[in-house]
């Protein structure tokens, strides 16, 4: 059966028409399928090319506050029918959540441009096959040798949300994403990296560009040596910048932010960064890879101005976390999926850039560590991290110097907010939504030889 | 099921397909979860489809589909020829497999308690119940968590050598974590059971020992300092050391890591690569989290010895990596769902015992930290590169425990870490079960070891 053809507005028109008749308090009914023709690359070269169809249907119950939540990959109407029953009995079941309000009711959108691409979505493995030859004969001419692991994966998806509070939402999307990582030996020395690139439409991707930067990353980690603890300067380059700003963003949404649960729990209306520091969030940019005219629960998304001056100026809400502080839900309801459960996190994230850039901040560095790869990934509860730079280089006297192995570094994920030092004016825009800057902290505690 | 998977491979094998595998997959879950005495939310899913493998024309080819009916079968497996044909032209890794001995087999792991006949009433009391020891452990918690969650899952493996196994797992969890606080300063504290096993897991739950020990951890740690940075000999628990065999050792074993270039050990077979005190081993037929008794291409599982006293032994493998490097395959090929190929993976992966106890590990570490209870890890196998997190820890100071360190991550190099194991406990015990993310693919594993110290391993902290 062509997936295209598959119709997911009945089993959920069946399942609210029964869910309507169980006396529940509030309910929706979310169904999705996707086609996914992917490229699986290993060793020397393309390993596997994959199709993958994929279908379901989840439910949400809510019964006197309690929750009951069933799922499953059929739309036979039998098998609707079962999991509905399962939700509902299992809401009767569930306690009282003293924090529940109800779910939110229609709001009409802006509809968002380009999300869905024909291209992708009439992609063949065939053509997939070559966008991941591309990649590798890019890699190639940049130094023949490698072995490889990676791939290309595209997909096309359509959900289907209704709720008892009259919410009925229907999207769809396309995704295509690319990852590379080559790896070169010269006995015992390895040079290894990996570039990867996602994006709604194809005509963003420049599969070449993806295989030639990996192959001159991967050069570069040659000759990789250890390098003394201490405190230094230390410059994130846009892949590290995104994960200082994704766990600052994981900190400030949903019900654990508002629970009193995280580390940034207590920074609302306050100055965490210096006033250079400024993060968007926006999931309304036409063709962005986090866009969508709604959230996960079918609330329309909007320009959420994070960090203005370096104070965080909102959270990131549901309707439940919202709920619970007597605010309006921020639009940022993440529903991964027909598994049913519904959180909150962010969108695309834009830090503004600023007025240095990446040269003039190692230029400036009498010694410091350039983490070009690095995941400053916090304890959610107290905020401390301890992560090893997974890719990075010795700075010395204002000049890159030799990649660095087996490289910690430590602290308290505020603590490095408050000391960013400077924000580069370039930086890297992914999927045409995120921008990241490379940013300069001013000391980090790092544990080497 | 078995009719139809059959009649696809036959299919399959007249379309030109030198190989054809088709694979059922189902997965029913239940879960309970309990906040601050509330249980919160309950819930249950259905995965359930058939993804279809296939060598044409030298390359693989793999589809899968959720769709059960005959046709969608049949769609997905020309969609897998087509896959494999559209591919013969690009320059890449050519599929090769060894021939494998059919195995026809059905099998049901046994059970103490079957959870279906224990009603959610009931459960949700015990979790209940479980939940209150930790909350009212002090006033120093802040929030407390506990989650039950209970999977049966269903494979069945046709493919054209002739096997048809069918193997339904039984798998319980329970997990428990605890938020403490005093002024600014909070922290967590966590406990988890689970196994190939029924409900006998809630029943065996003893709260002190379960969700009191989660929440004394979260409240100790409010008064334990960061870690000391830098390069020390480090004593790791059983739970720390099963997350270091993981990571630093296991993944690099993984026979398409090593056919595929992605390896630090695959040029070393037969050489020394750990210190004499290291035997590793990873058994898919020990009672733990990661059994199975066949594998996702129908192999039939067998222990896997790694590393025999530091000399590398053995890789683990899938019926094409065992014919692309040689060896035997002794079933490590599992695949998640039928959204996913089989690929190599680990089992219960442990080091094996020595004849130290933990006093004589500790008593010759003049300056040390010793590391308790996993959270997570990673390893760049290419580079030999691993990190691990663990729960928390104590310095060492003339072979005592003495300051209580949180928030602790370990970083270092796998042959240098290995080489420089220099004390082995006696005390294996394999008590880490959860899931093994790789290739996009969540696993059942587990993994242990024995009490261990290990020289030069780099550690992170604030201090």
């Amino acid at each position: 059966m062509d997936t295209a053809e598959i119709d997911l507005v009945t089993p959920v028109e069946k399942a609210i028409g029964l869910l309507s008749s169980m006396g529940l308090d509030f309910f929706d009914v979310y169904a999705a399928y996707s086609r996914s023709p992917s490229i699986d690359i290993l060793g020397k070269g393309i390993k596997e090319a994959r199709s993958r169809t994929d279908l379901g249907i989840g439910v949400r119950a809510y019964k006197e506050r309690g929750l009951g939540v069933a799922f499953s990959q059929s739309l036979e109407l039998t098998d609707v029918e079962t999991t509905l029953h399962r939700a509902v009995d299992f809401a009767k079941m569930a306690q009282p959540d003293p924090y529940f309000k109800g779910i939110p009711g229609p709001s009409k959108a802006q509809e968002i441009a380009d999300l869905c691409d024909g291209e992708i979505k009439a992609l063949t493995l065939e053509e997939a096959g070559g966008l991941a030859k591309r990649m590798i004969e890019a890699v190639e001419s940049v130094r023949p040798g490698a072995m490889y692991s990676g791939g290309v994966g595209a997909s096309y998806s359509r959900g289907y949300l209704t709720t008892s509070t009259g919410v009925c939402v229907e999207a769809e999307k396309t995704a295509i994403s690319a990852f590379i990582a080559p790896t070169y030996r010269k006995g015992e020395d390895v040079g290894s990296s990996h570039e990867y690139d996602y994006a709604i439409s194809l005509a963003e991707m420049d599969f070449g560009k993806i295989g030639k930067m990996a192959a001159e990353k991967a050069l570069e980690q040659f000759g990789s040596k250890r390098v003394e603890s201490g405190m230094l300067p230390i410059i994130l380059t846009p892949d590290s910048t995104n994960t200082l700003i994704v766990g600052l963003m994981g900190a400030i949404s949903g019900e654990s932010a508002v629970k009193g649960r995280t580390f940034a729990s207590g920074c609302l209306g306050k100055q965490v960064a210096p006033q250079i520091l400024e993060i968007d969030d926006d999931g309304t940019i036409p063709g962005a890879i986090a866009s969508g005219a709604y959230d996960g629960e079918g609330v329309p998304r909007r320009l959420a101005r994070v960090v203005s001056k370096g104070t965080v100026q909102t959270f990131l809400h549901n309707s439940y976390s919202a709920g619970i502080v007597n605010v309006e839900t921020t639009g940022h309801a993440v529903r991964r999926g027909y598994g049913g459960y519904v959180g909150a996190g962010p969108t695309n994230l834009r830090v503004k850039p600023g007025n240095s850039s990446l040269d003039e901040m190692i230029a400036e560095t009498k010694r410091g560590i350039l983490a070009t790869n690095a995941g400053f990934f916090p304890n959610m509860v107290s905020g401390e991290f301890s992560t090893t730079i997974d890719e990075g280089f010795l700075i010395d006297r204002g000049e890159k110097r030799h990649p660095v192995k087996n490289l910690m570094a430590g602290g308290h994920m505020l603590e490095l907010y408050r000391n960013i030092d400077l924000i580069s004016k370039e930086g890297r825009t992914i999927g045409k939504g995120h921008f990241y800057p490379s940013i300069k902290i001013r000391e980090i505690k790092l544990a080497g030889k | 099921m078995r009719d139809l998977l059959e009649a696809v491979v036959q299919r399959g094998s007249e379309a030109g397909a030198s190989f054809c595998e088709a694979r059922f997959f189902e997965e029913r879950s239940s879960s309970i979860s309990i906040e601050n005495g509330v249980a919160r939310t309950l819930g249950s899913g259905i995965l359930r489809g058939v993804g279809v493998r296939v060598i044409v024309g030298g390359r693989w080819g793999f589809a899968s589909t959720n769709l059960l009916a005959r046709q969608s079968v049949e769609t997905a497996l020309e969609d897998a020829i087509g896959g494999a044909k559209s591919i013969a032209a690009q320059r890449g890794e050519d599929a090769e497999i060894v021939d494998a001995k059919p195995e026809v087999d059905t099998i049901h792991h046994k059970v103490k308690i079957d959870p279906e006949d224990i009603s959610s009433e009931e459960k949700v009391k015990s979790m209940l119940e479980i939940e209150k020891a930790a909350r009212t452990f002090s006033d120093r918690v802040k929030d407390t968590f506990v989650s039950y969650r209970e999977v049966l899952t269903k494979v069945v493996v046709c493919n054209s050598f002739g096997t048809s196994i069918e193997e339904t797992t039984p798998r319980t969890y329970a997990y428990c974590s605890v938020i403490s606080k005093r002024g600014d300063n909070m922290q967590t504290g966590f406990e988890f059971v689970g196994n190939v096993a029924g409900y006998e897991i809630v029943d065996g739950i003893q709260p002190e020992q379960f969700s009191r020990k989660a929440a004394e951890k979260a409240v100790k740690l409010l008064d334990a300092q960061p870690p000391p940075r830098g390069t020390y000999t480090i004593v790791v628990d059983p739970r720390v050391g099963g997350l270091f065999v993981h990571e630093a050792f296991g993944h690099n074993s993984e026979g398409d890591l090593v056919f595929g270039g992605q390896s630090i050990i695959s040029d070393k077979m037969g050489e020394k690569v750990a210190s004499d005190l290291v035997t590793i081993v990873d058994d898919p037929t020990e009672p733990k989290n990661g059994r199975f008794v066949y594998d996702h291409e129908g192999t039939k599982a067998r222990q896997h010895p790694i590393v025999d006293k530091g000399t590398l032994v053995g890789f683990l493998h899938s019926l094409e990596s065992a014919a692309k490097i040689g060896g035997e395959p002794l079933g490590s090929a599992r695949a998640q769902s039928h959204h996913h190929p089989p690929v190599v993976r680990m089992s219960n992966t442990y080091f094996g015992p020595g004849d130290m106890t933990f006093e004589e590990v500790l008593e010759d570490v003049d300056l040390g930290v010793y590391l308790s209870g996993s959270q997570y890890g990673y390893v760049e196998t290419q580079k030999g590169q691993f990190t691990c997190k663990v729960e928390q820890g104590w310095l060492i100071e003339k072979g005592e425990l003495t300051d209580h360190l949180r928030d602790v991550a370990i970083n270092g190099l796998t042959l240098d870490a290995l080489k420089n194991v220099t004390a082995m406990g006696n005390d294996l015990r394999i008590d880490m079960p959860g899931m093994c993310g790789k290739s996009g693919q969540g696993m059942y594993v587990d993994a242990g070891a024995p009490h261990m110290r290990i020289e030069g391993i780099t550690i992170g902290g604030r201090r």
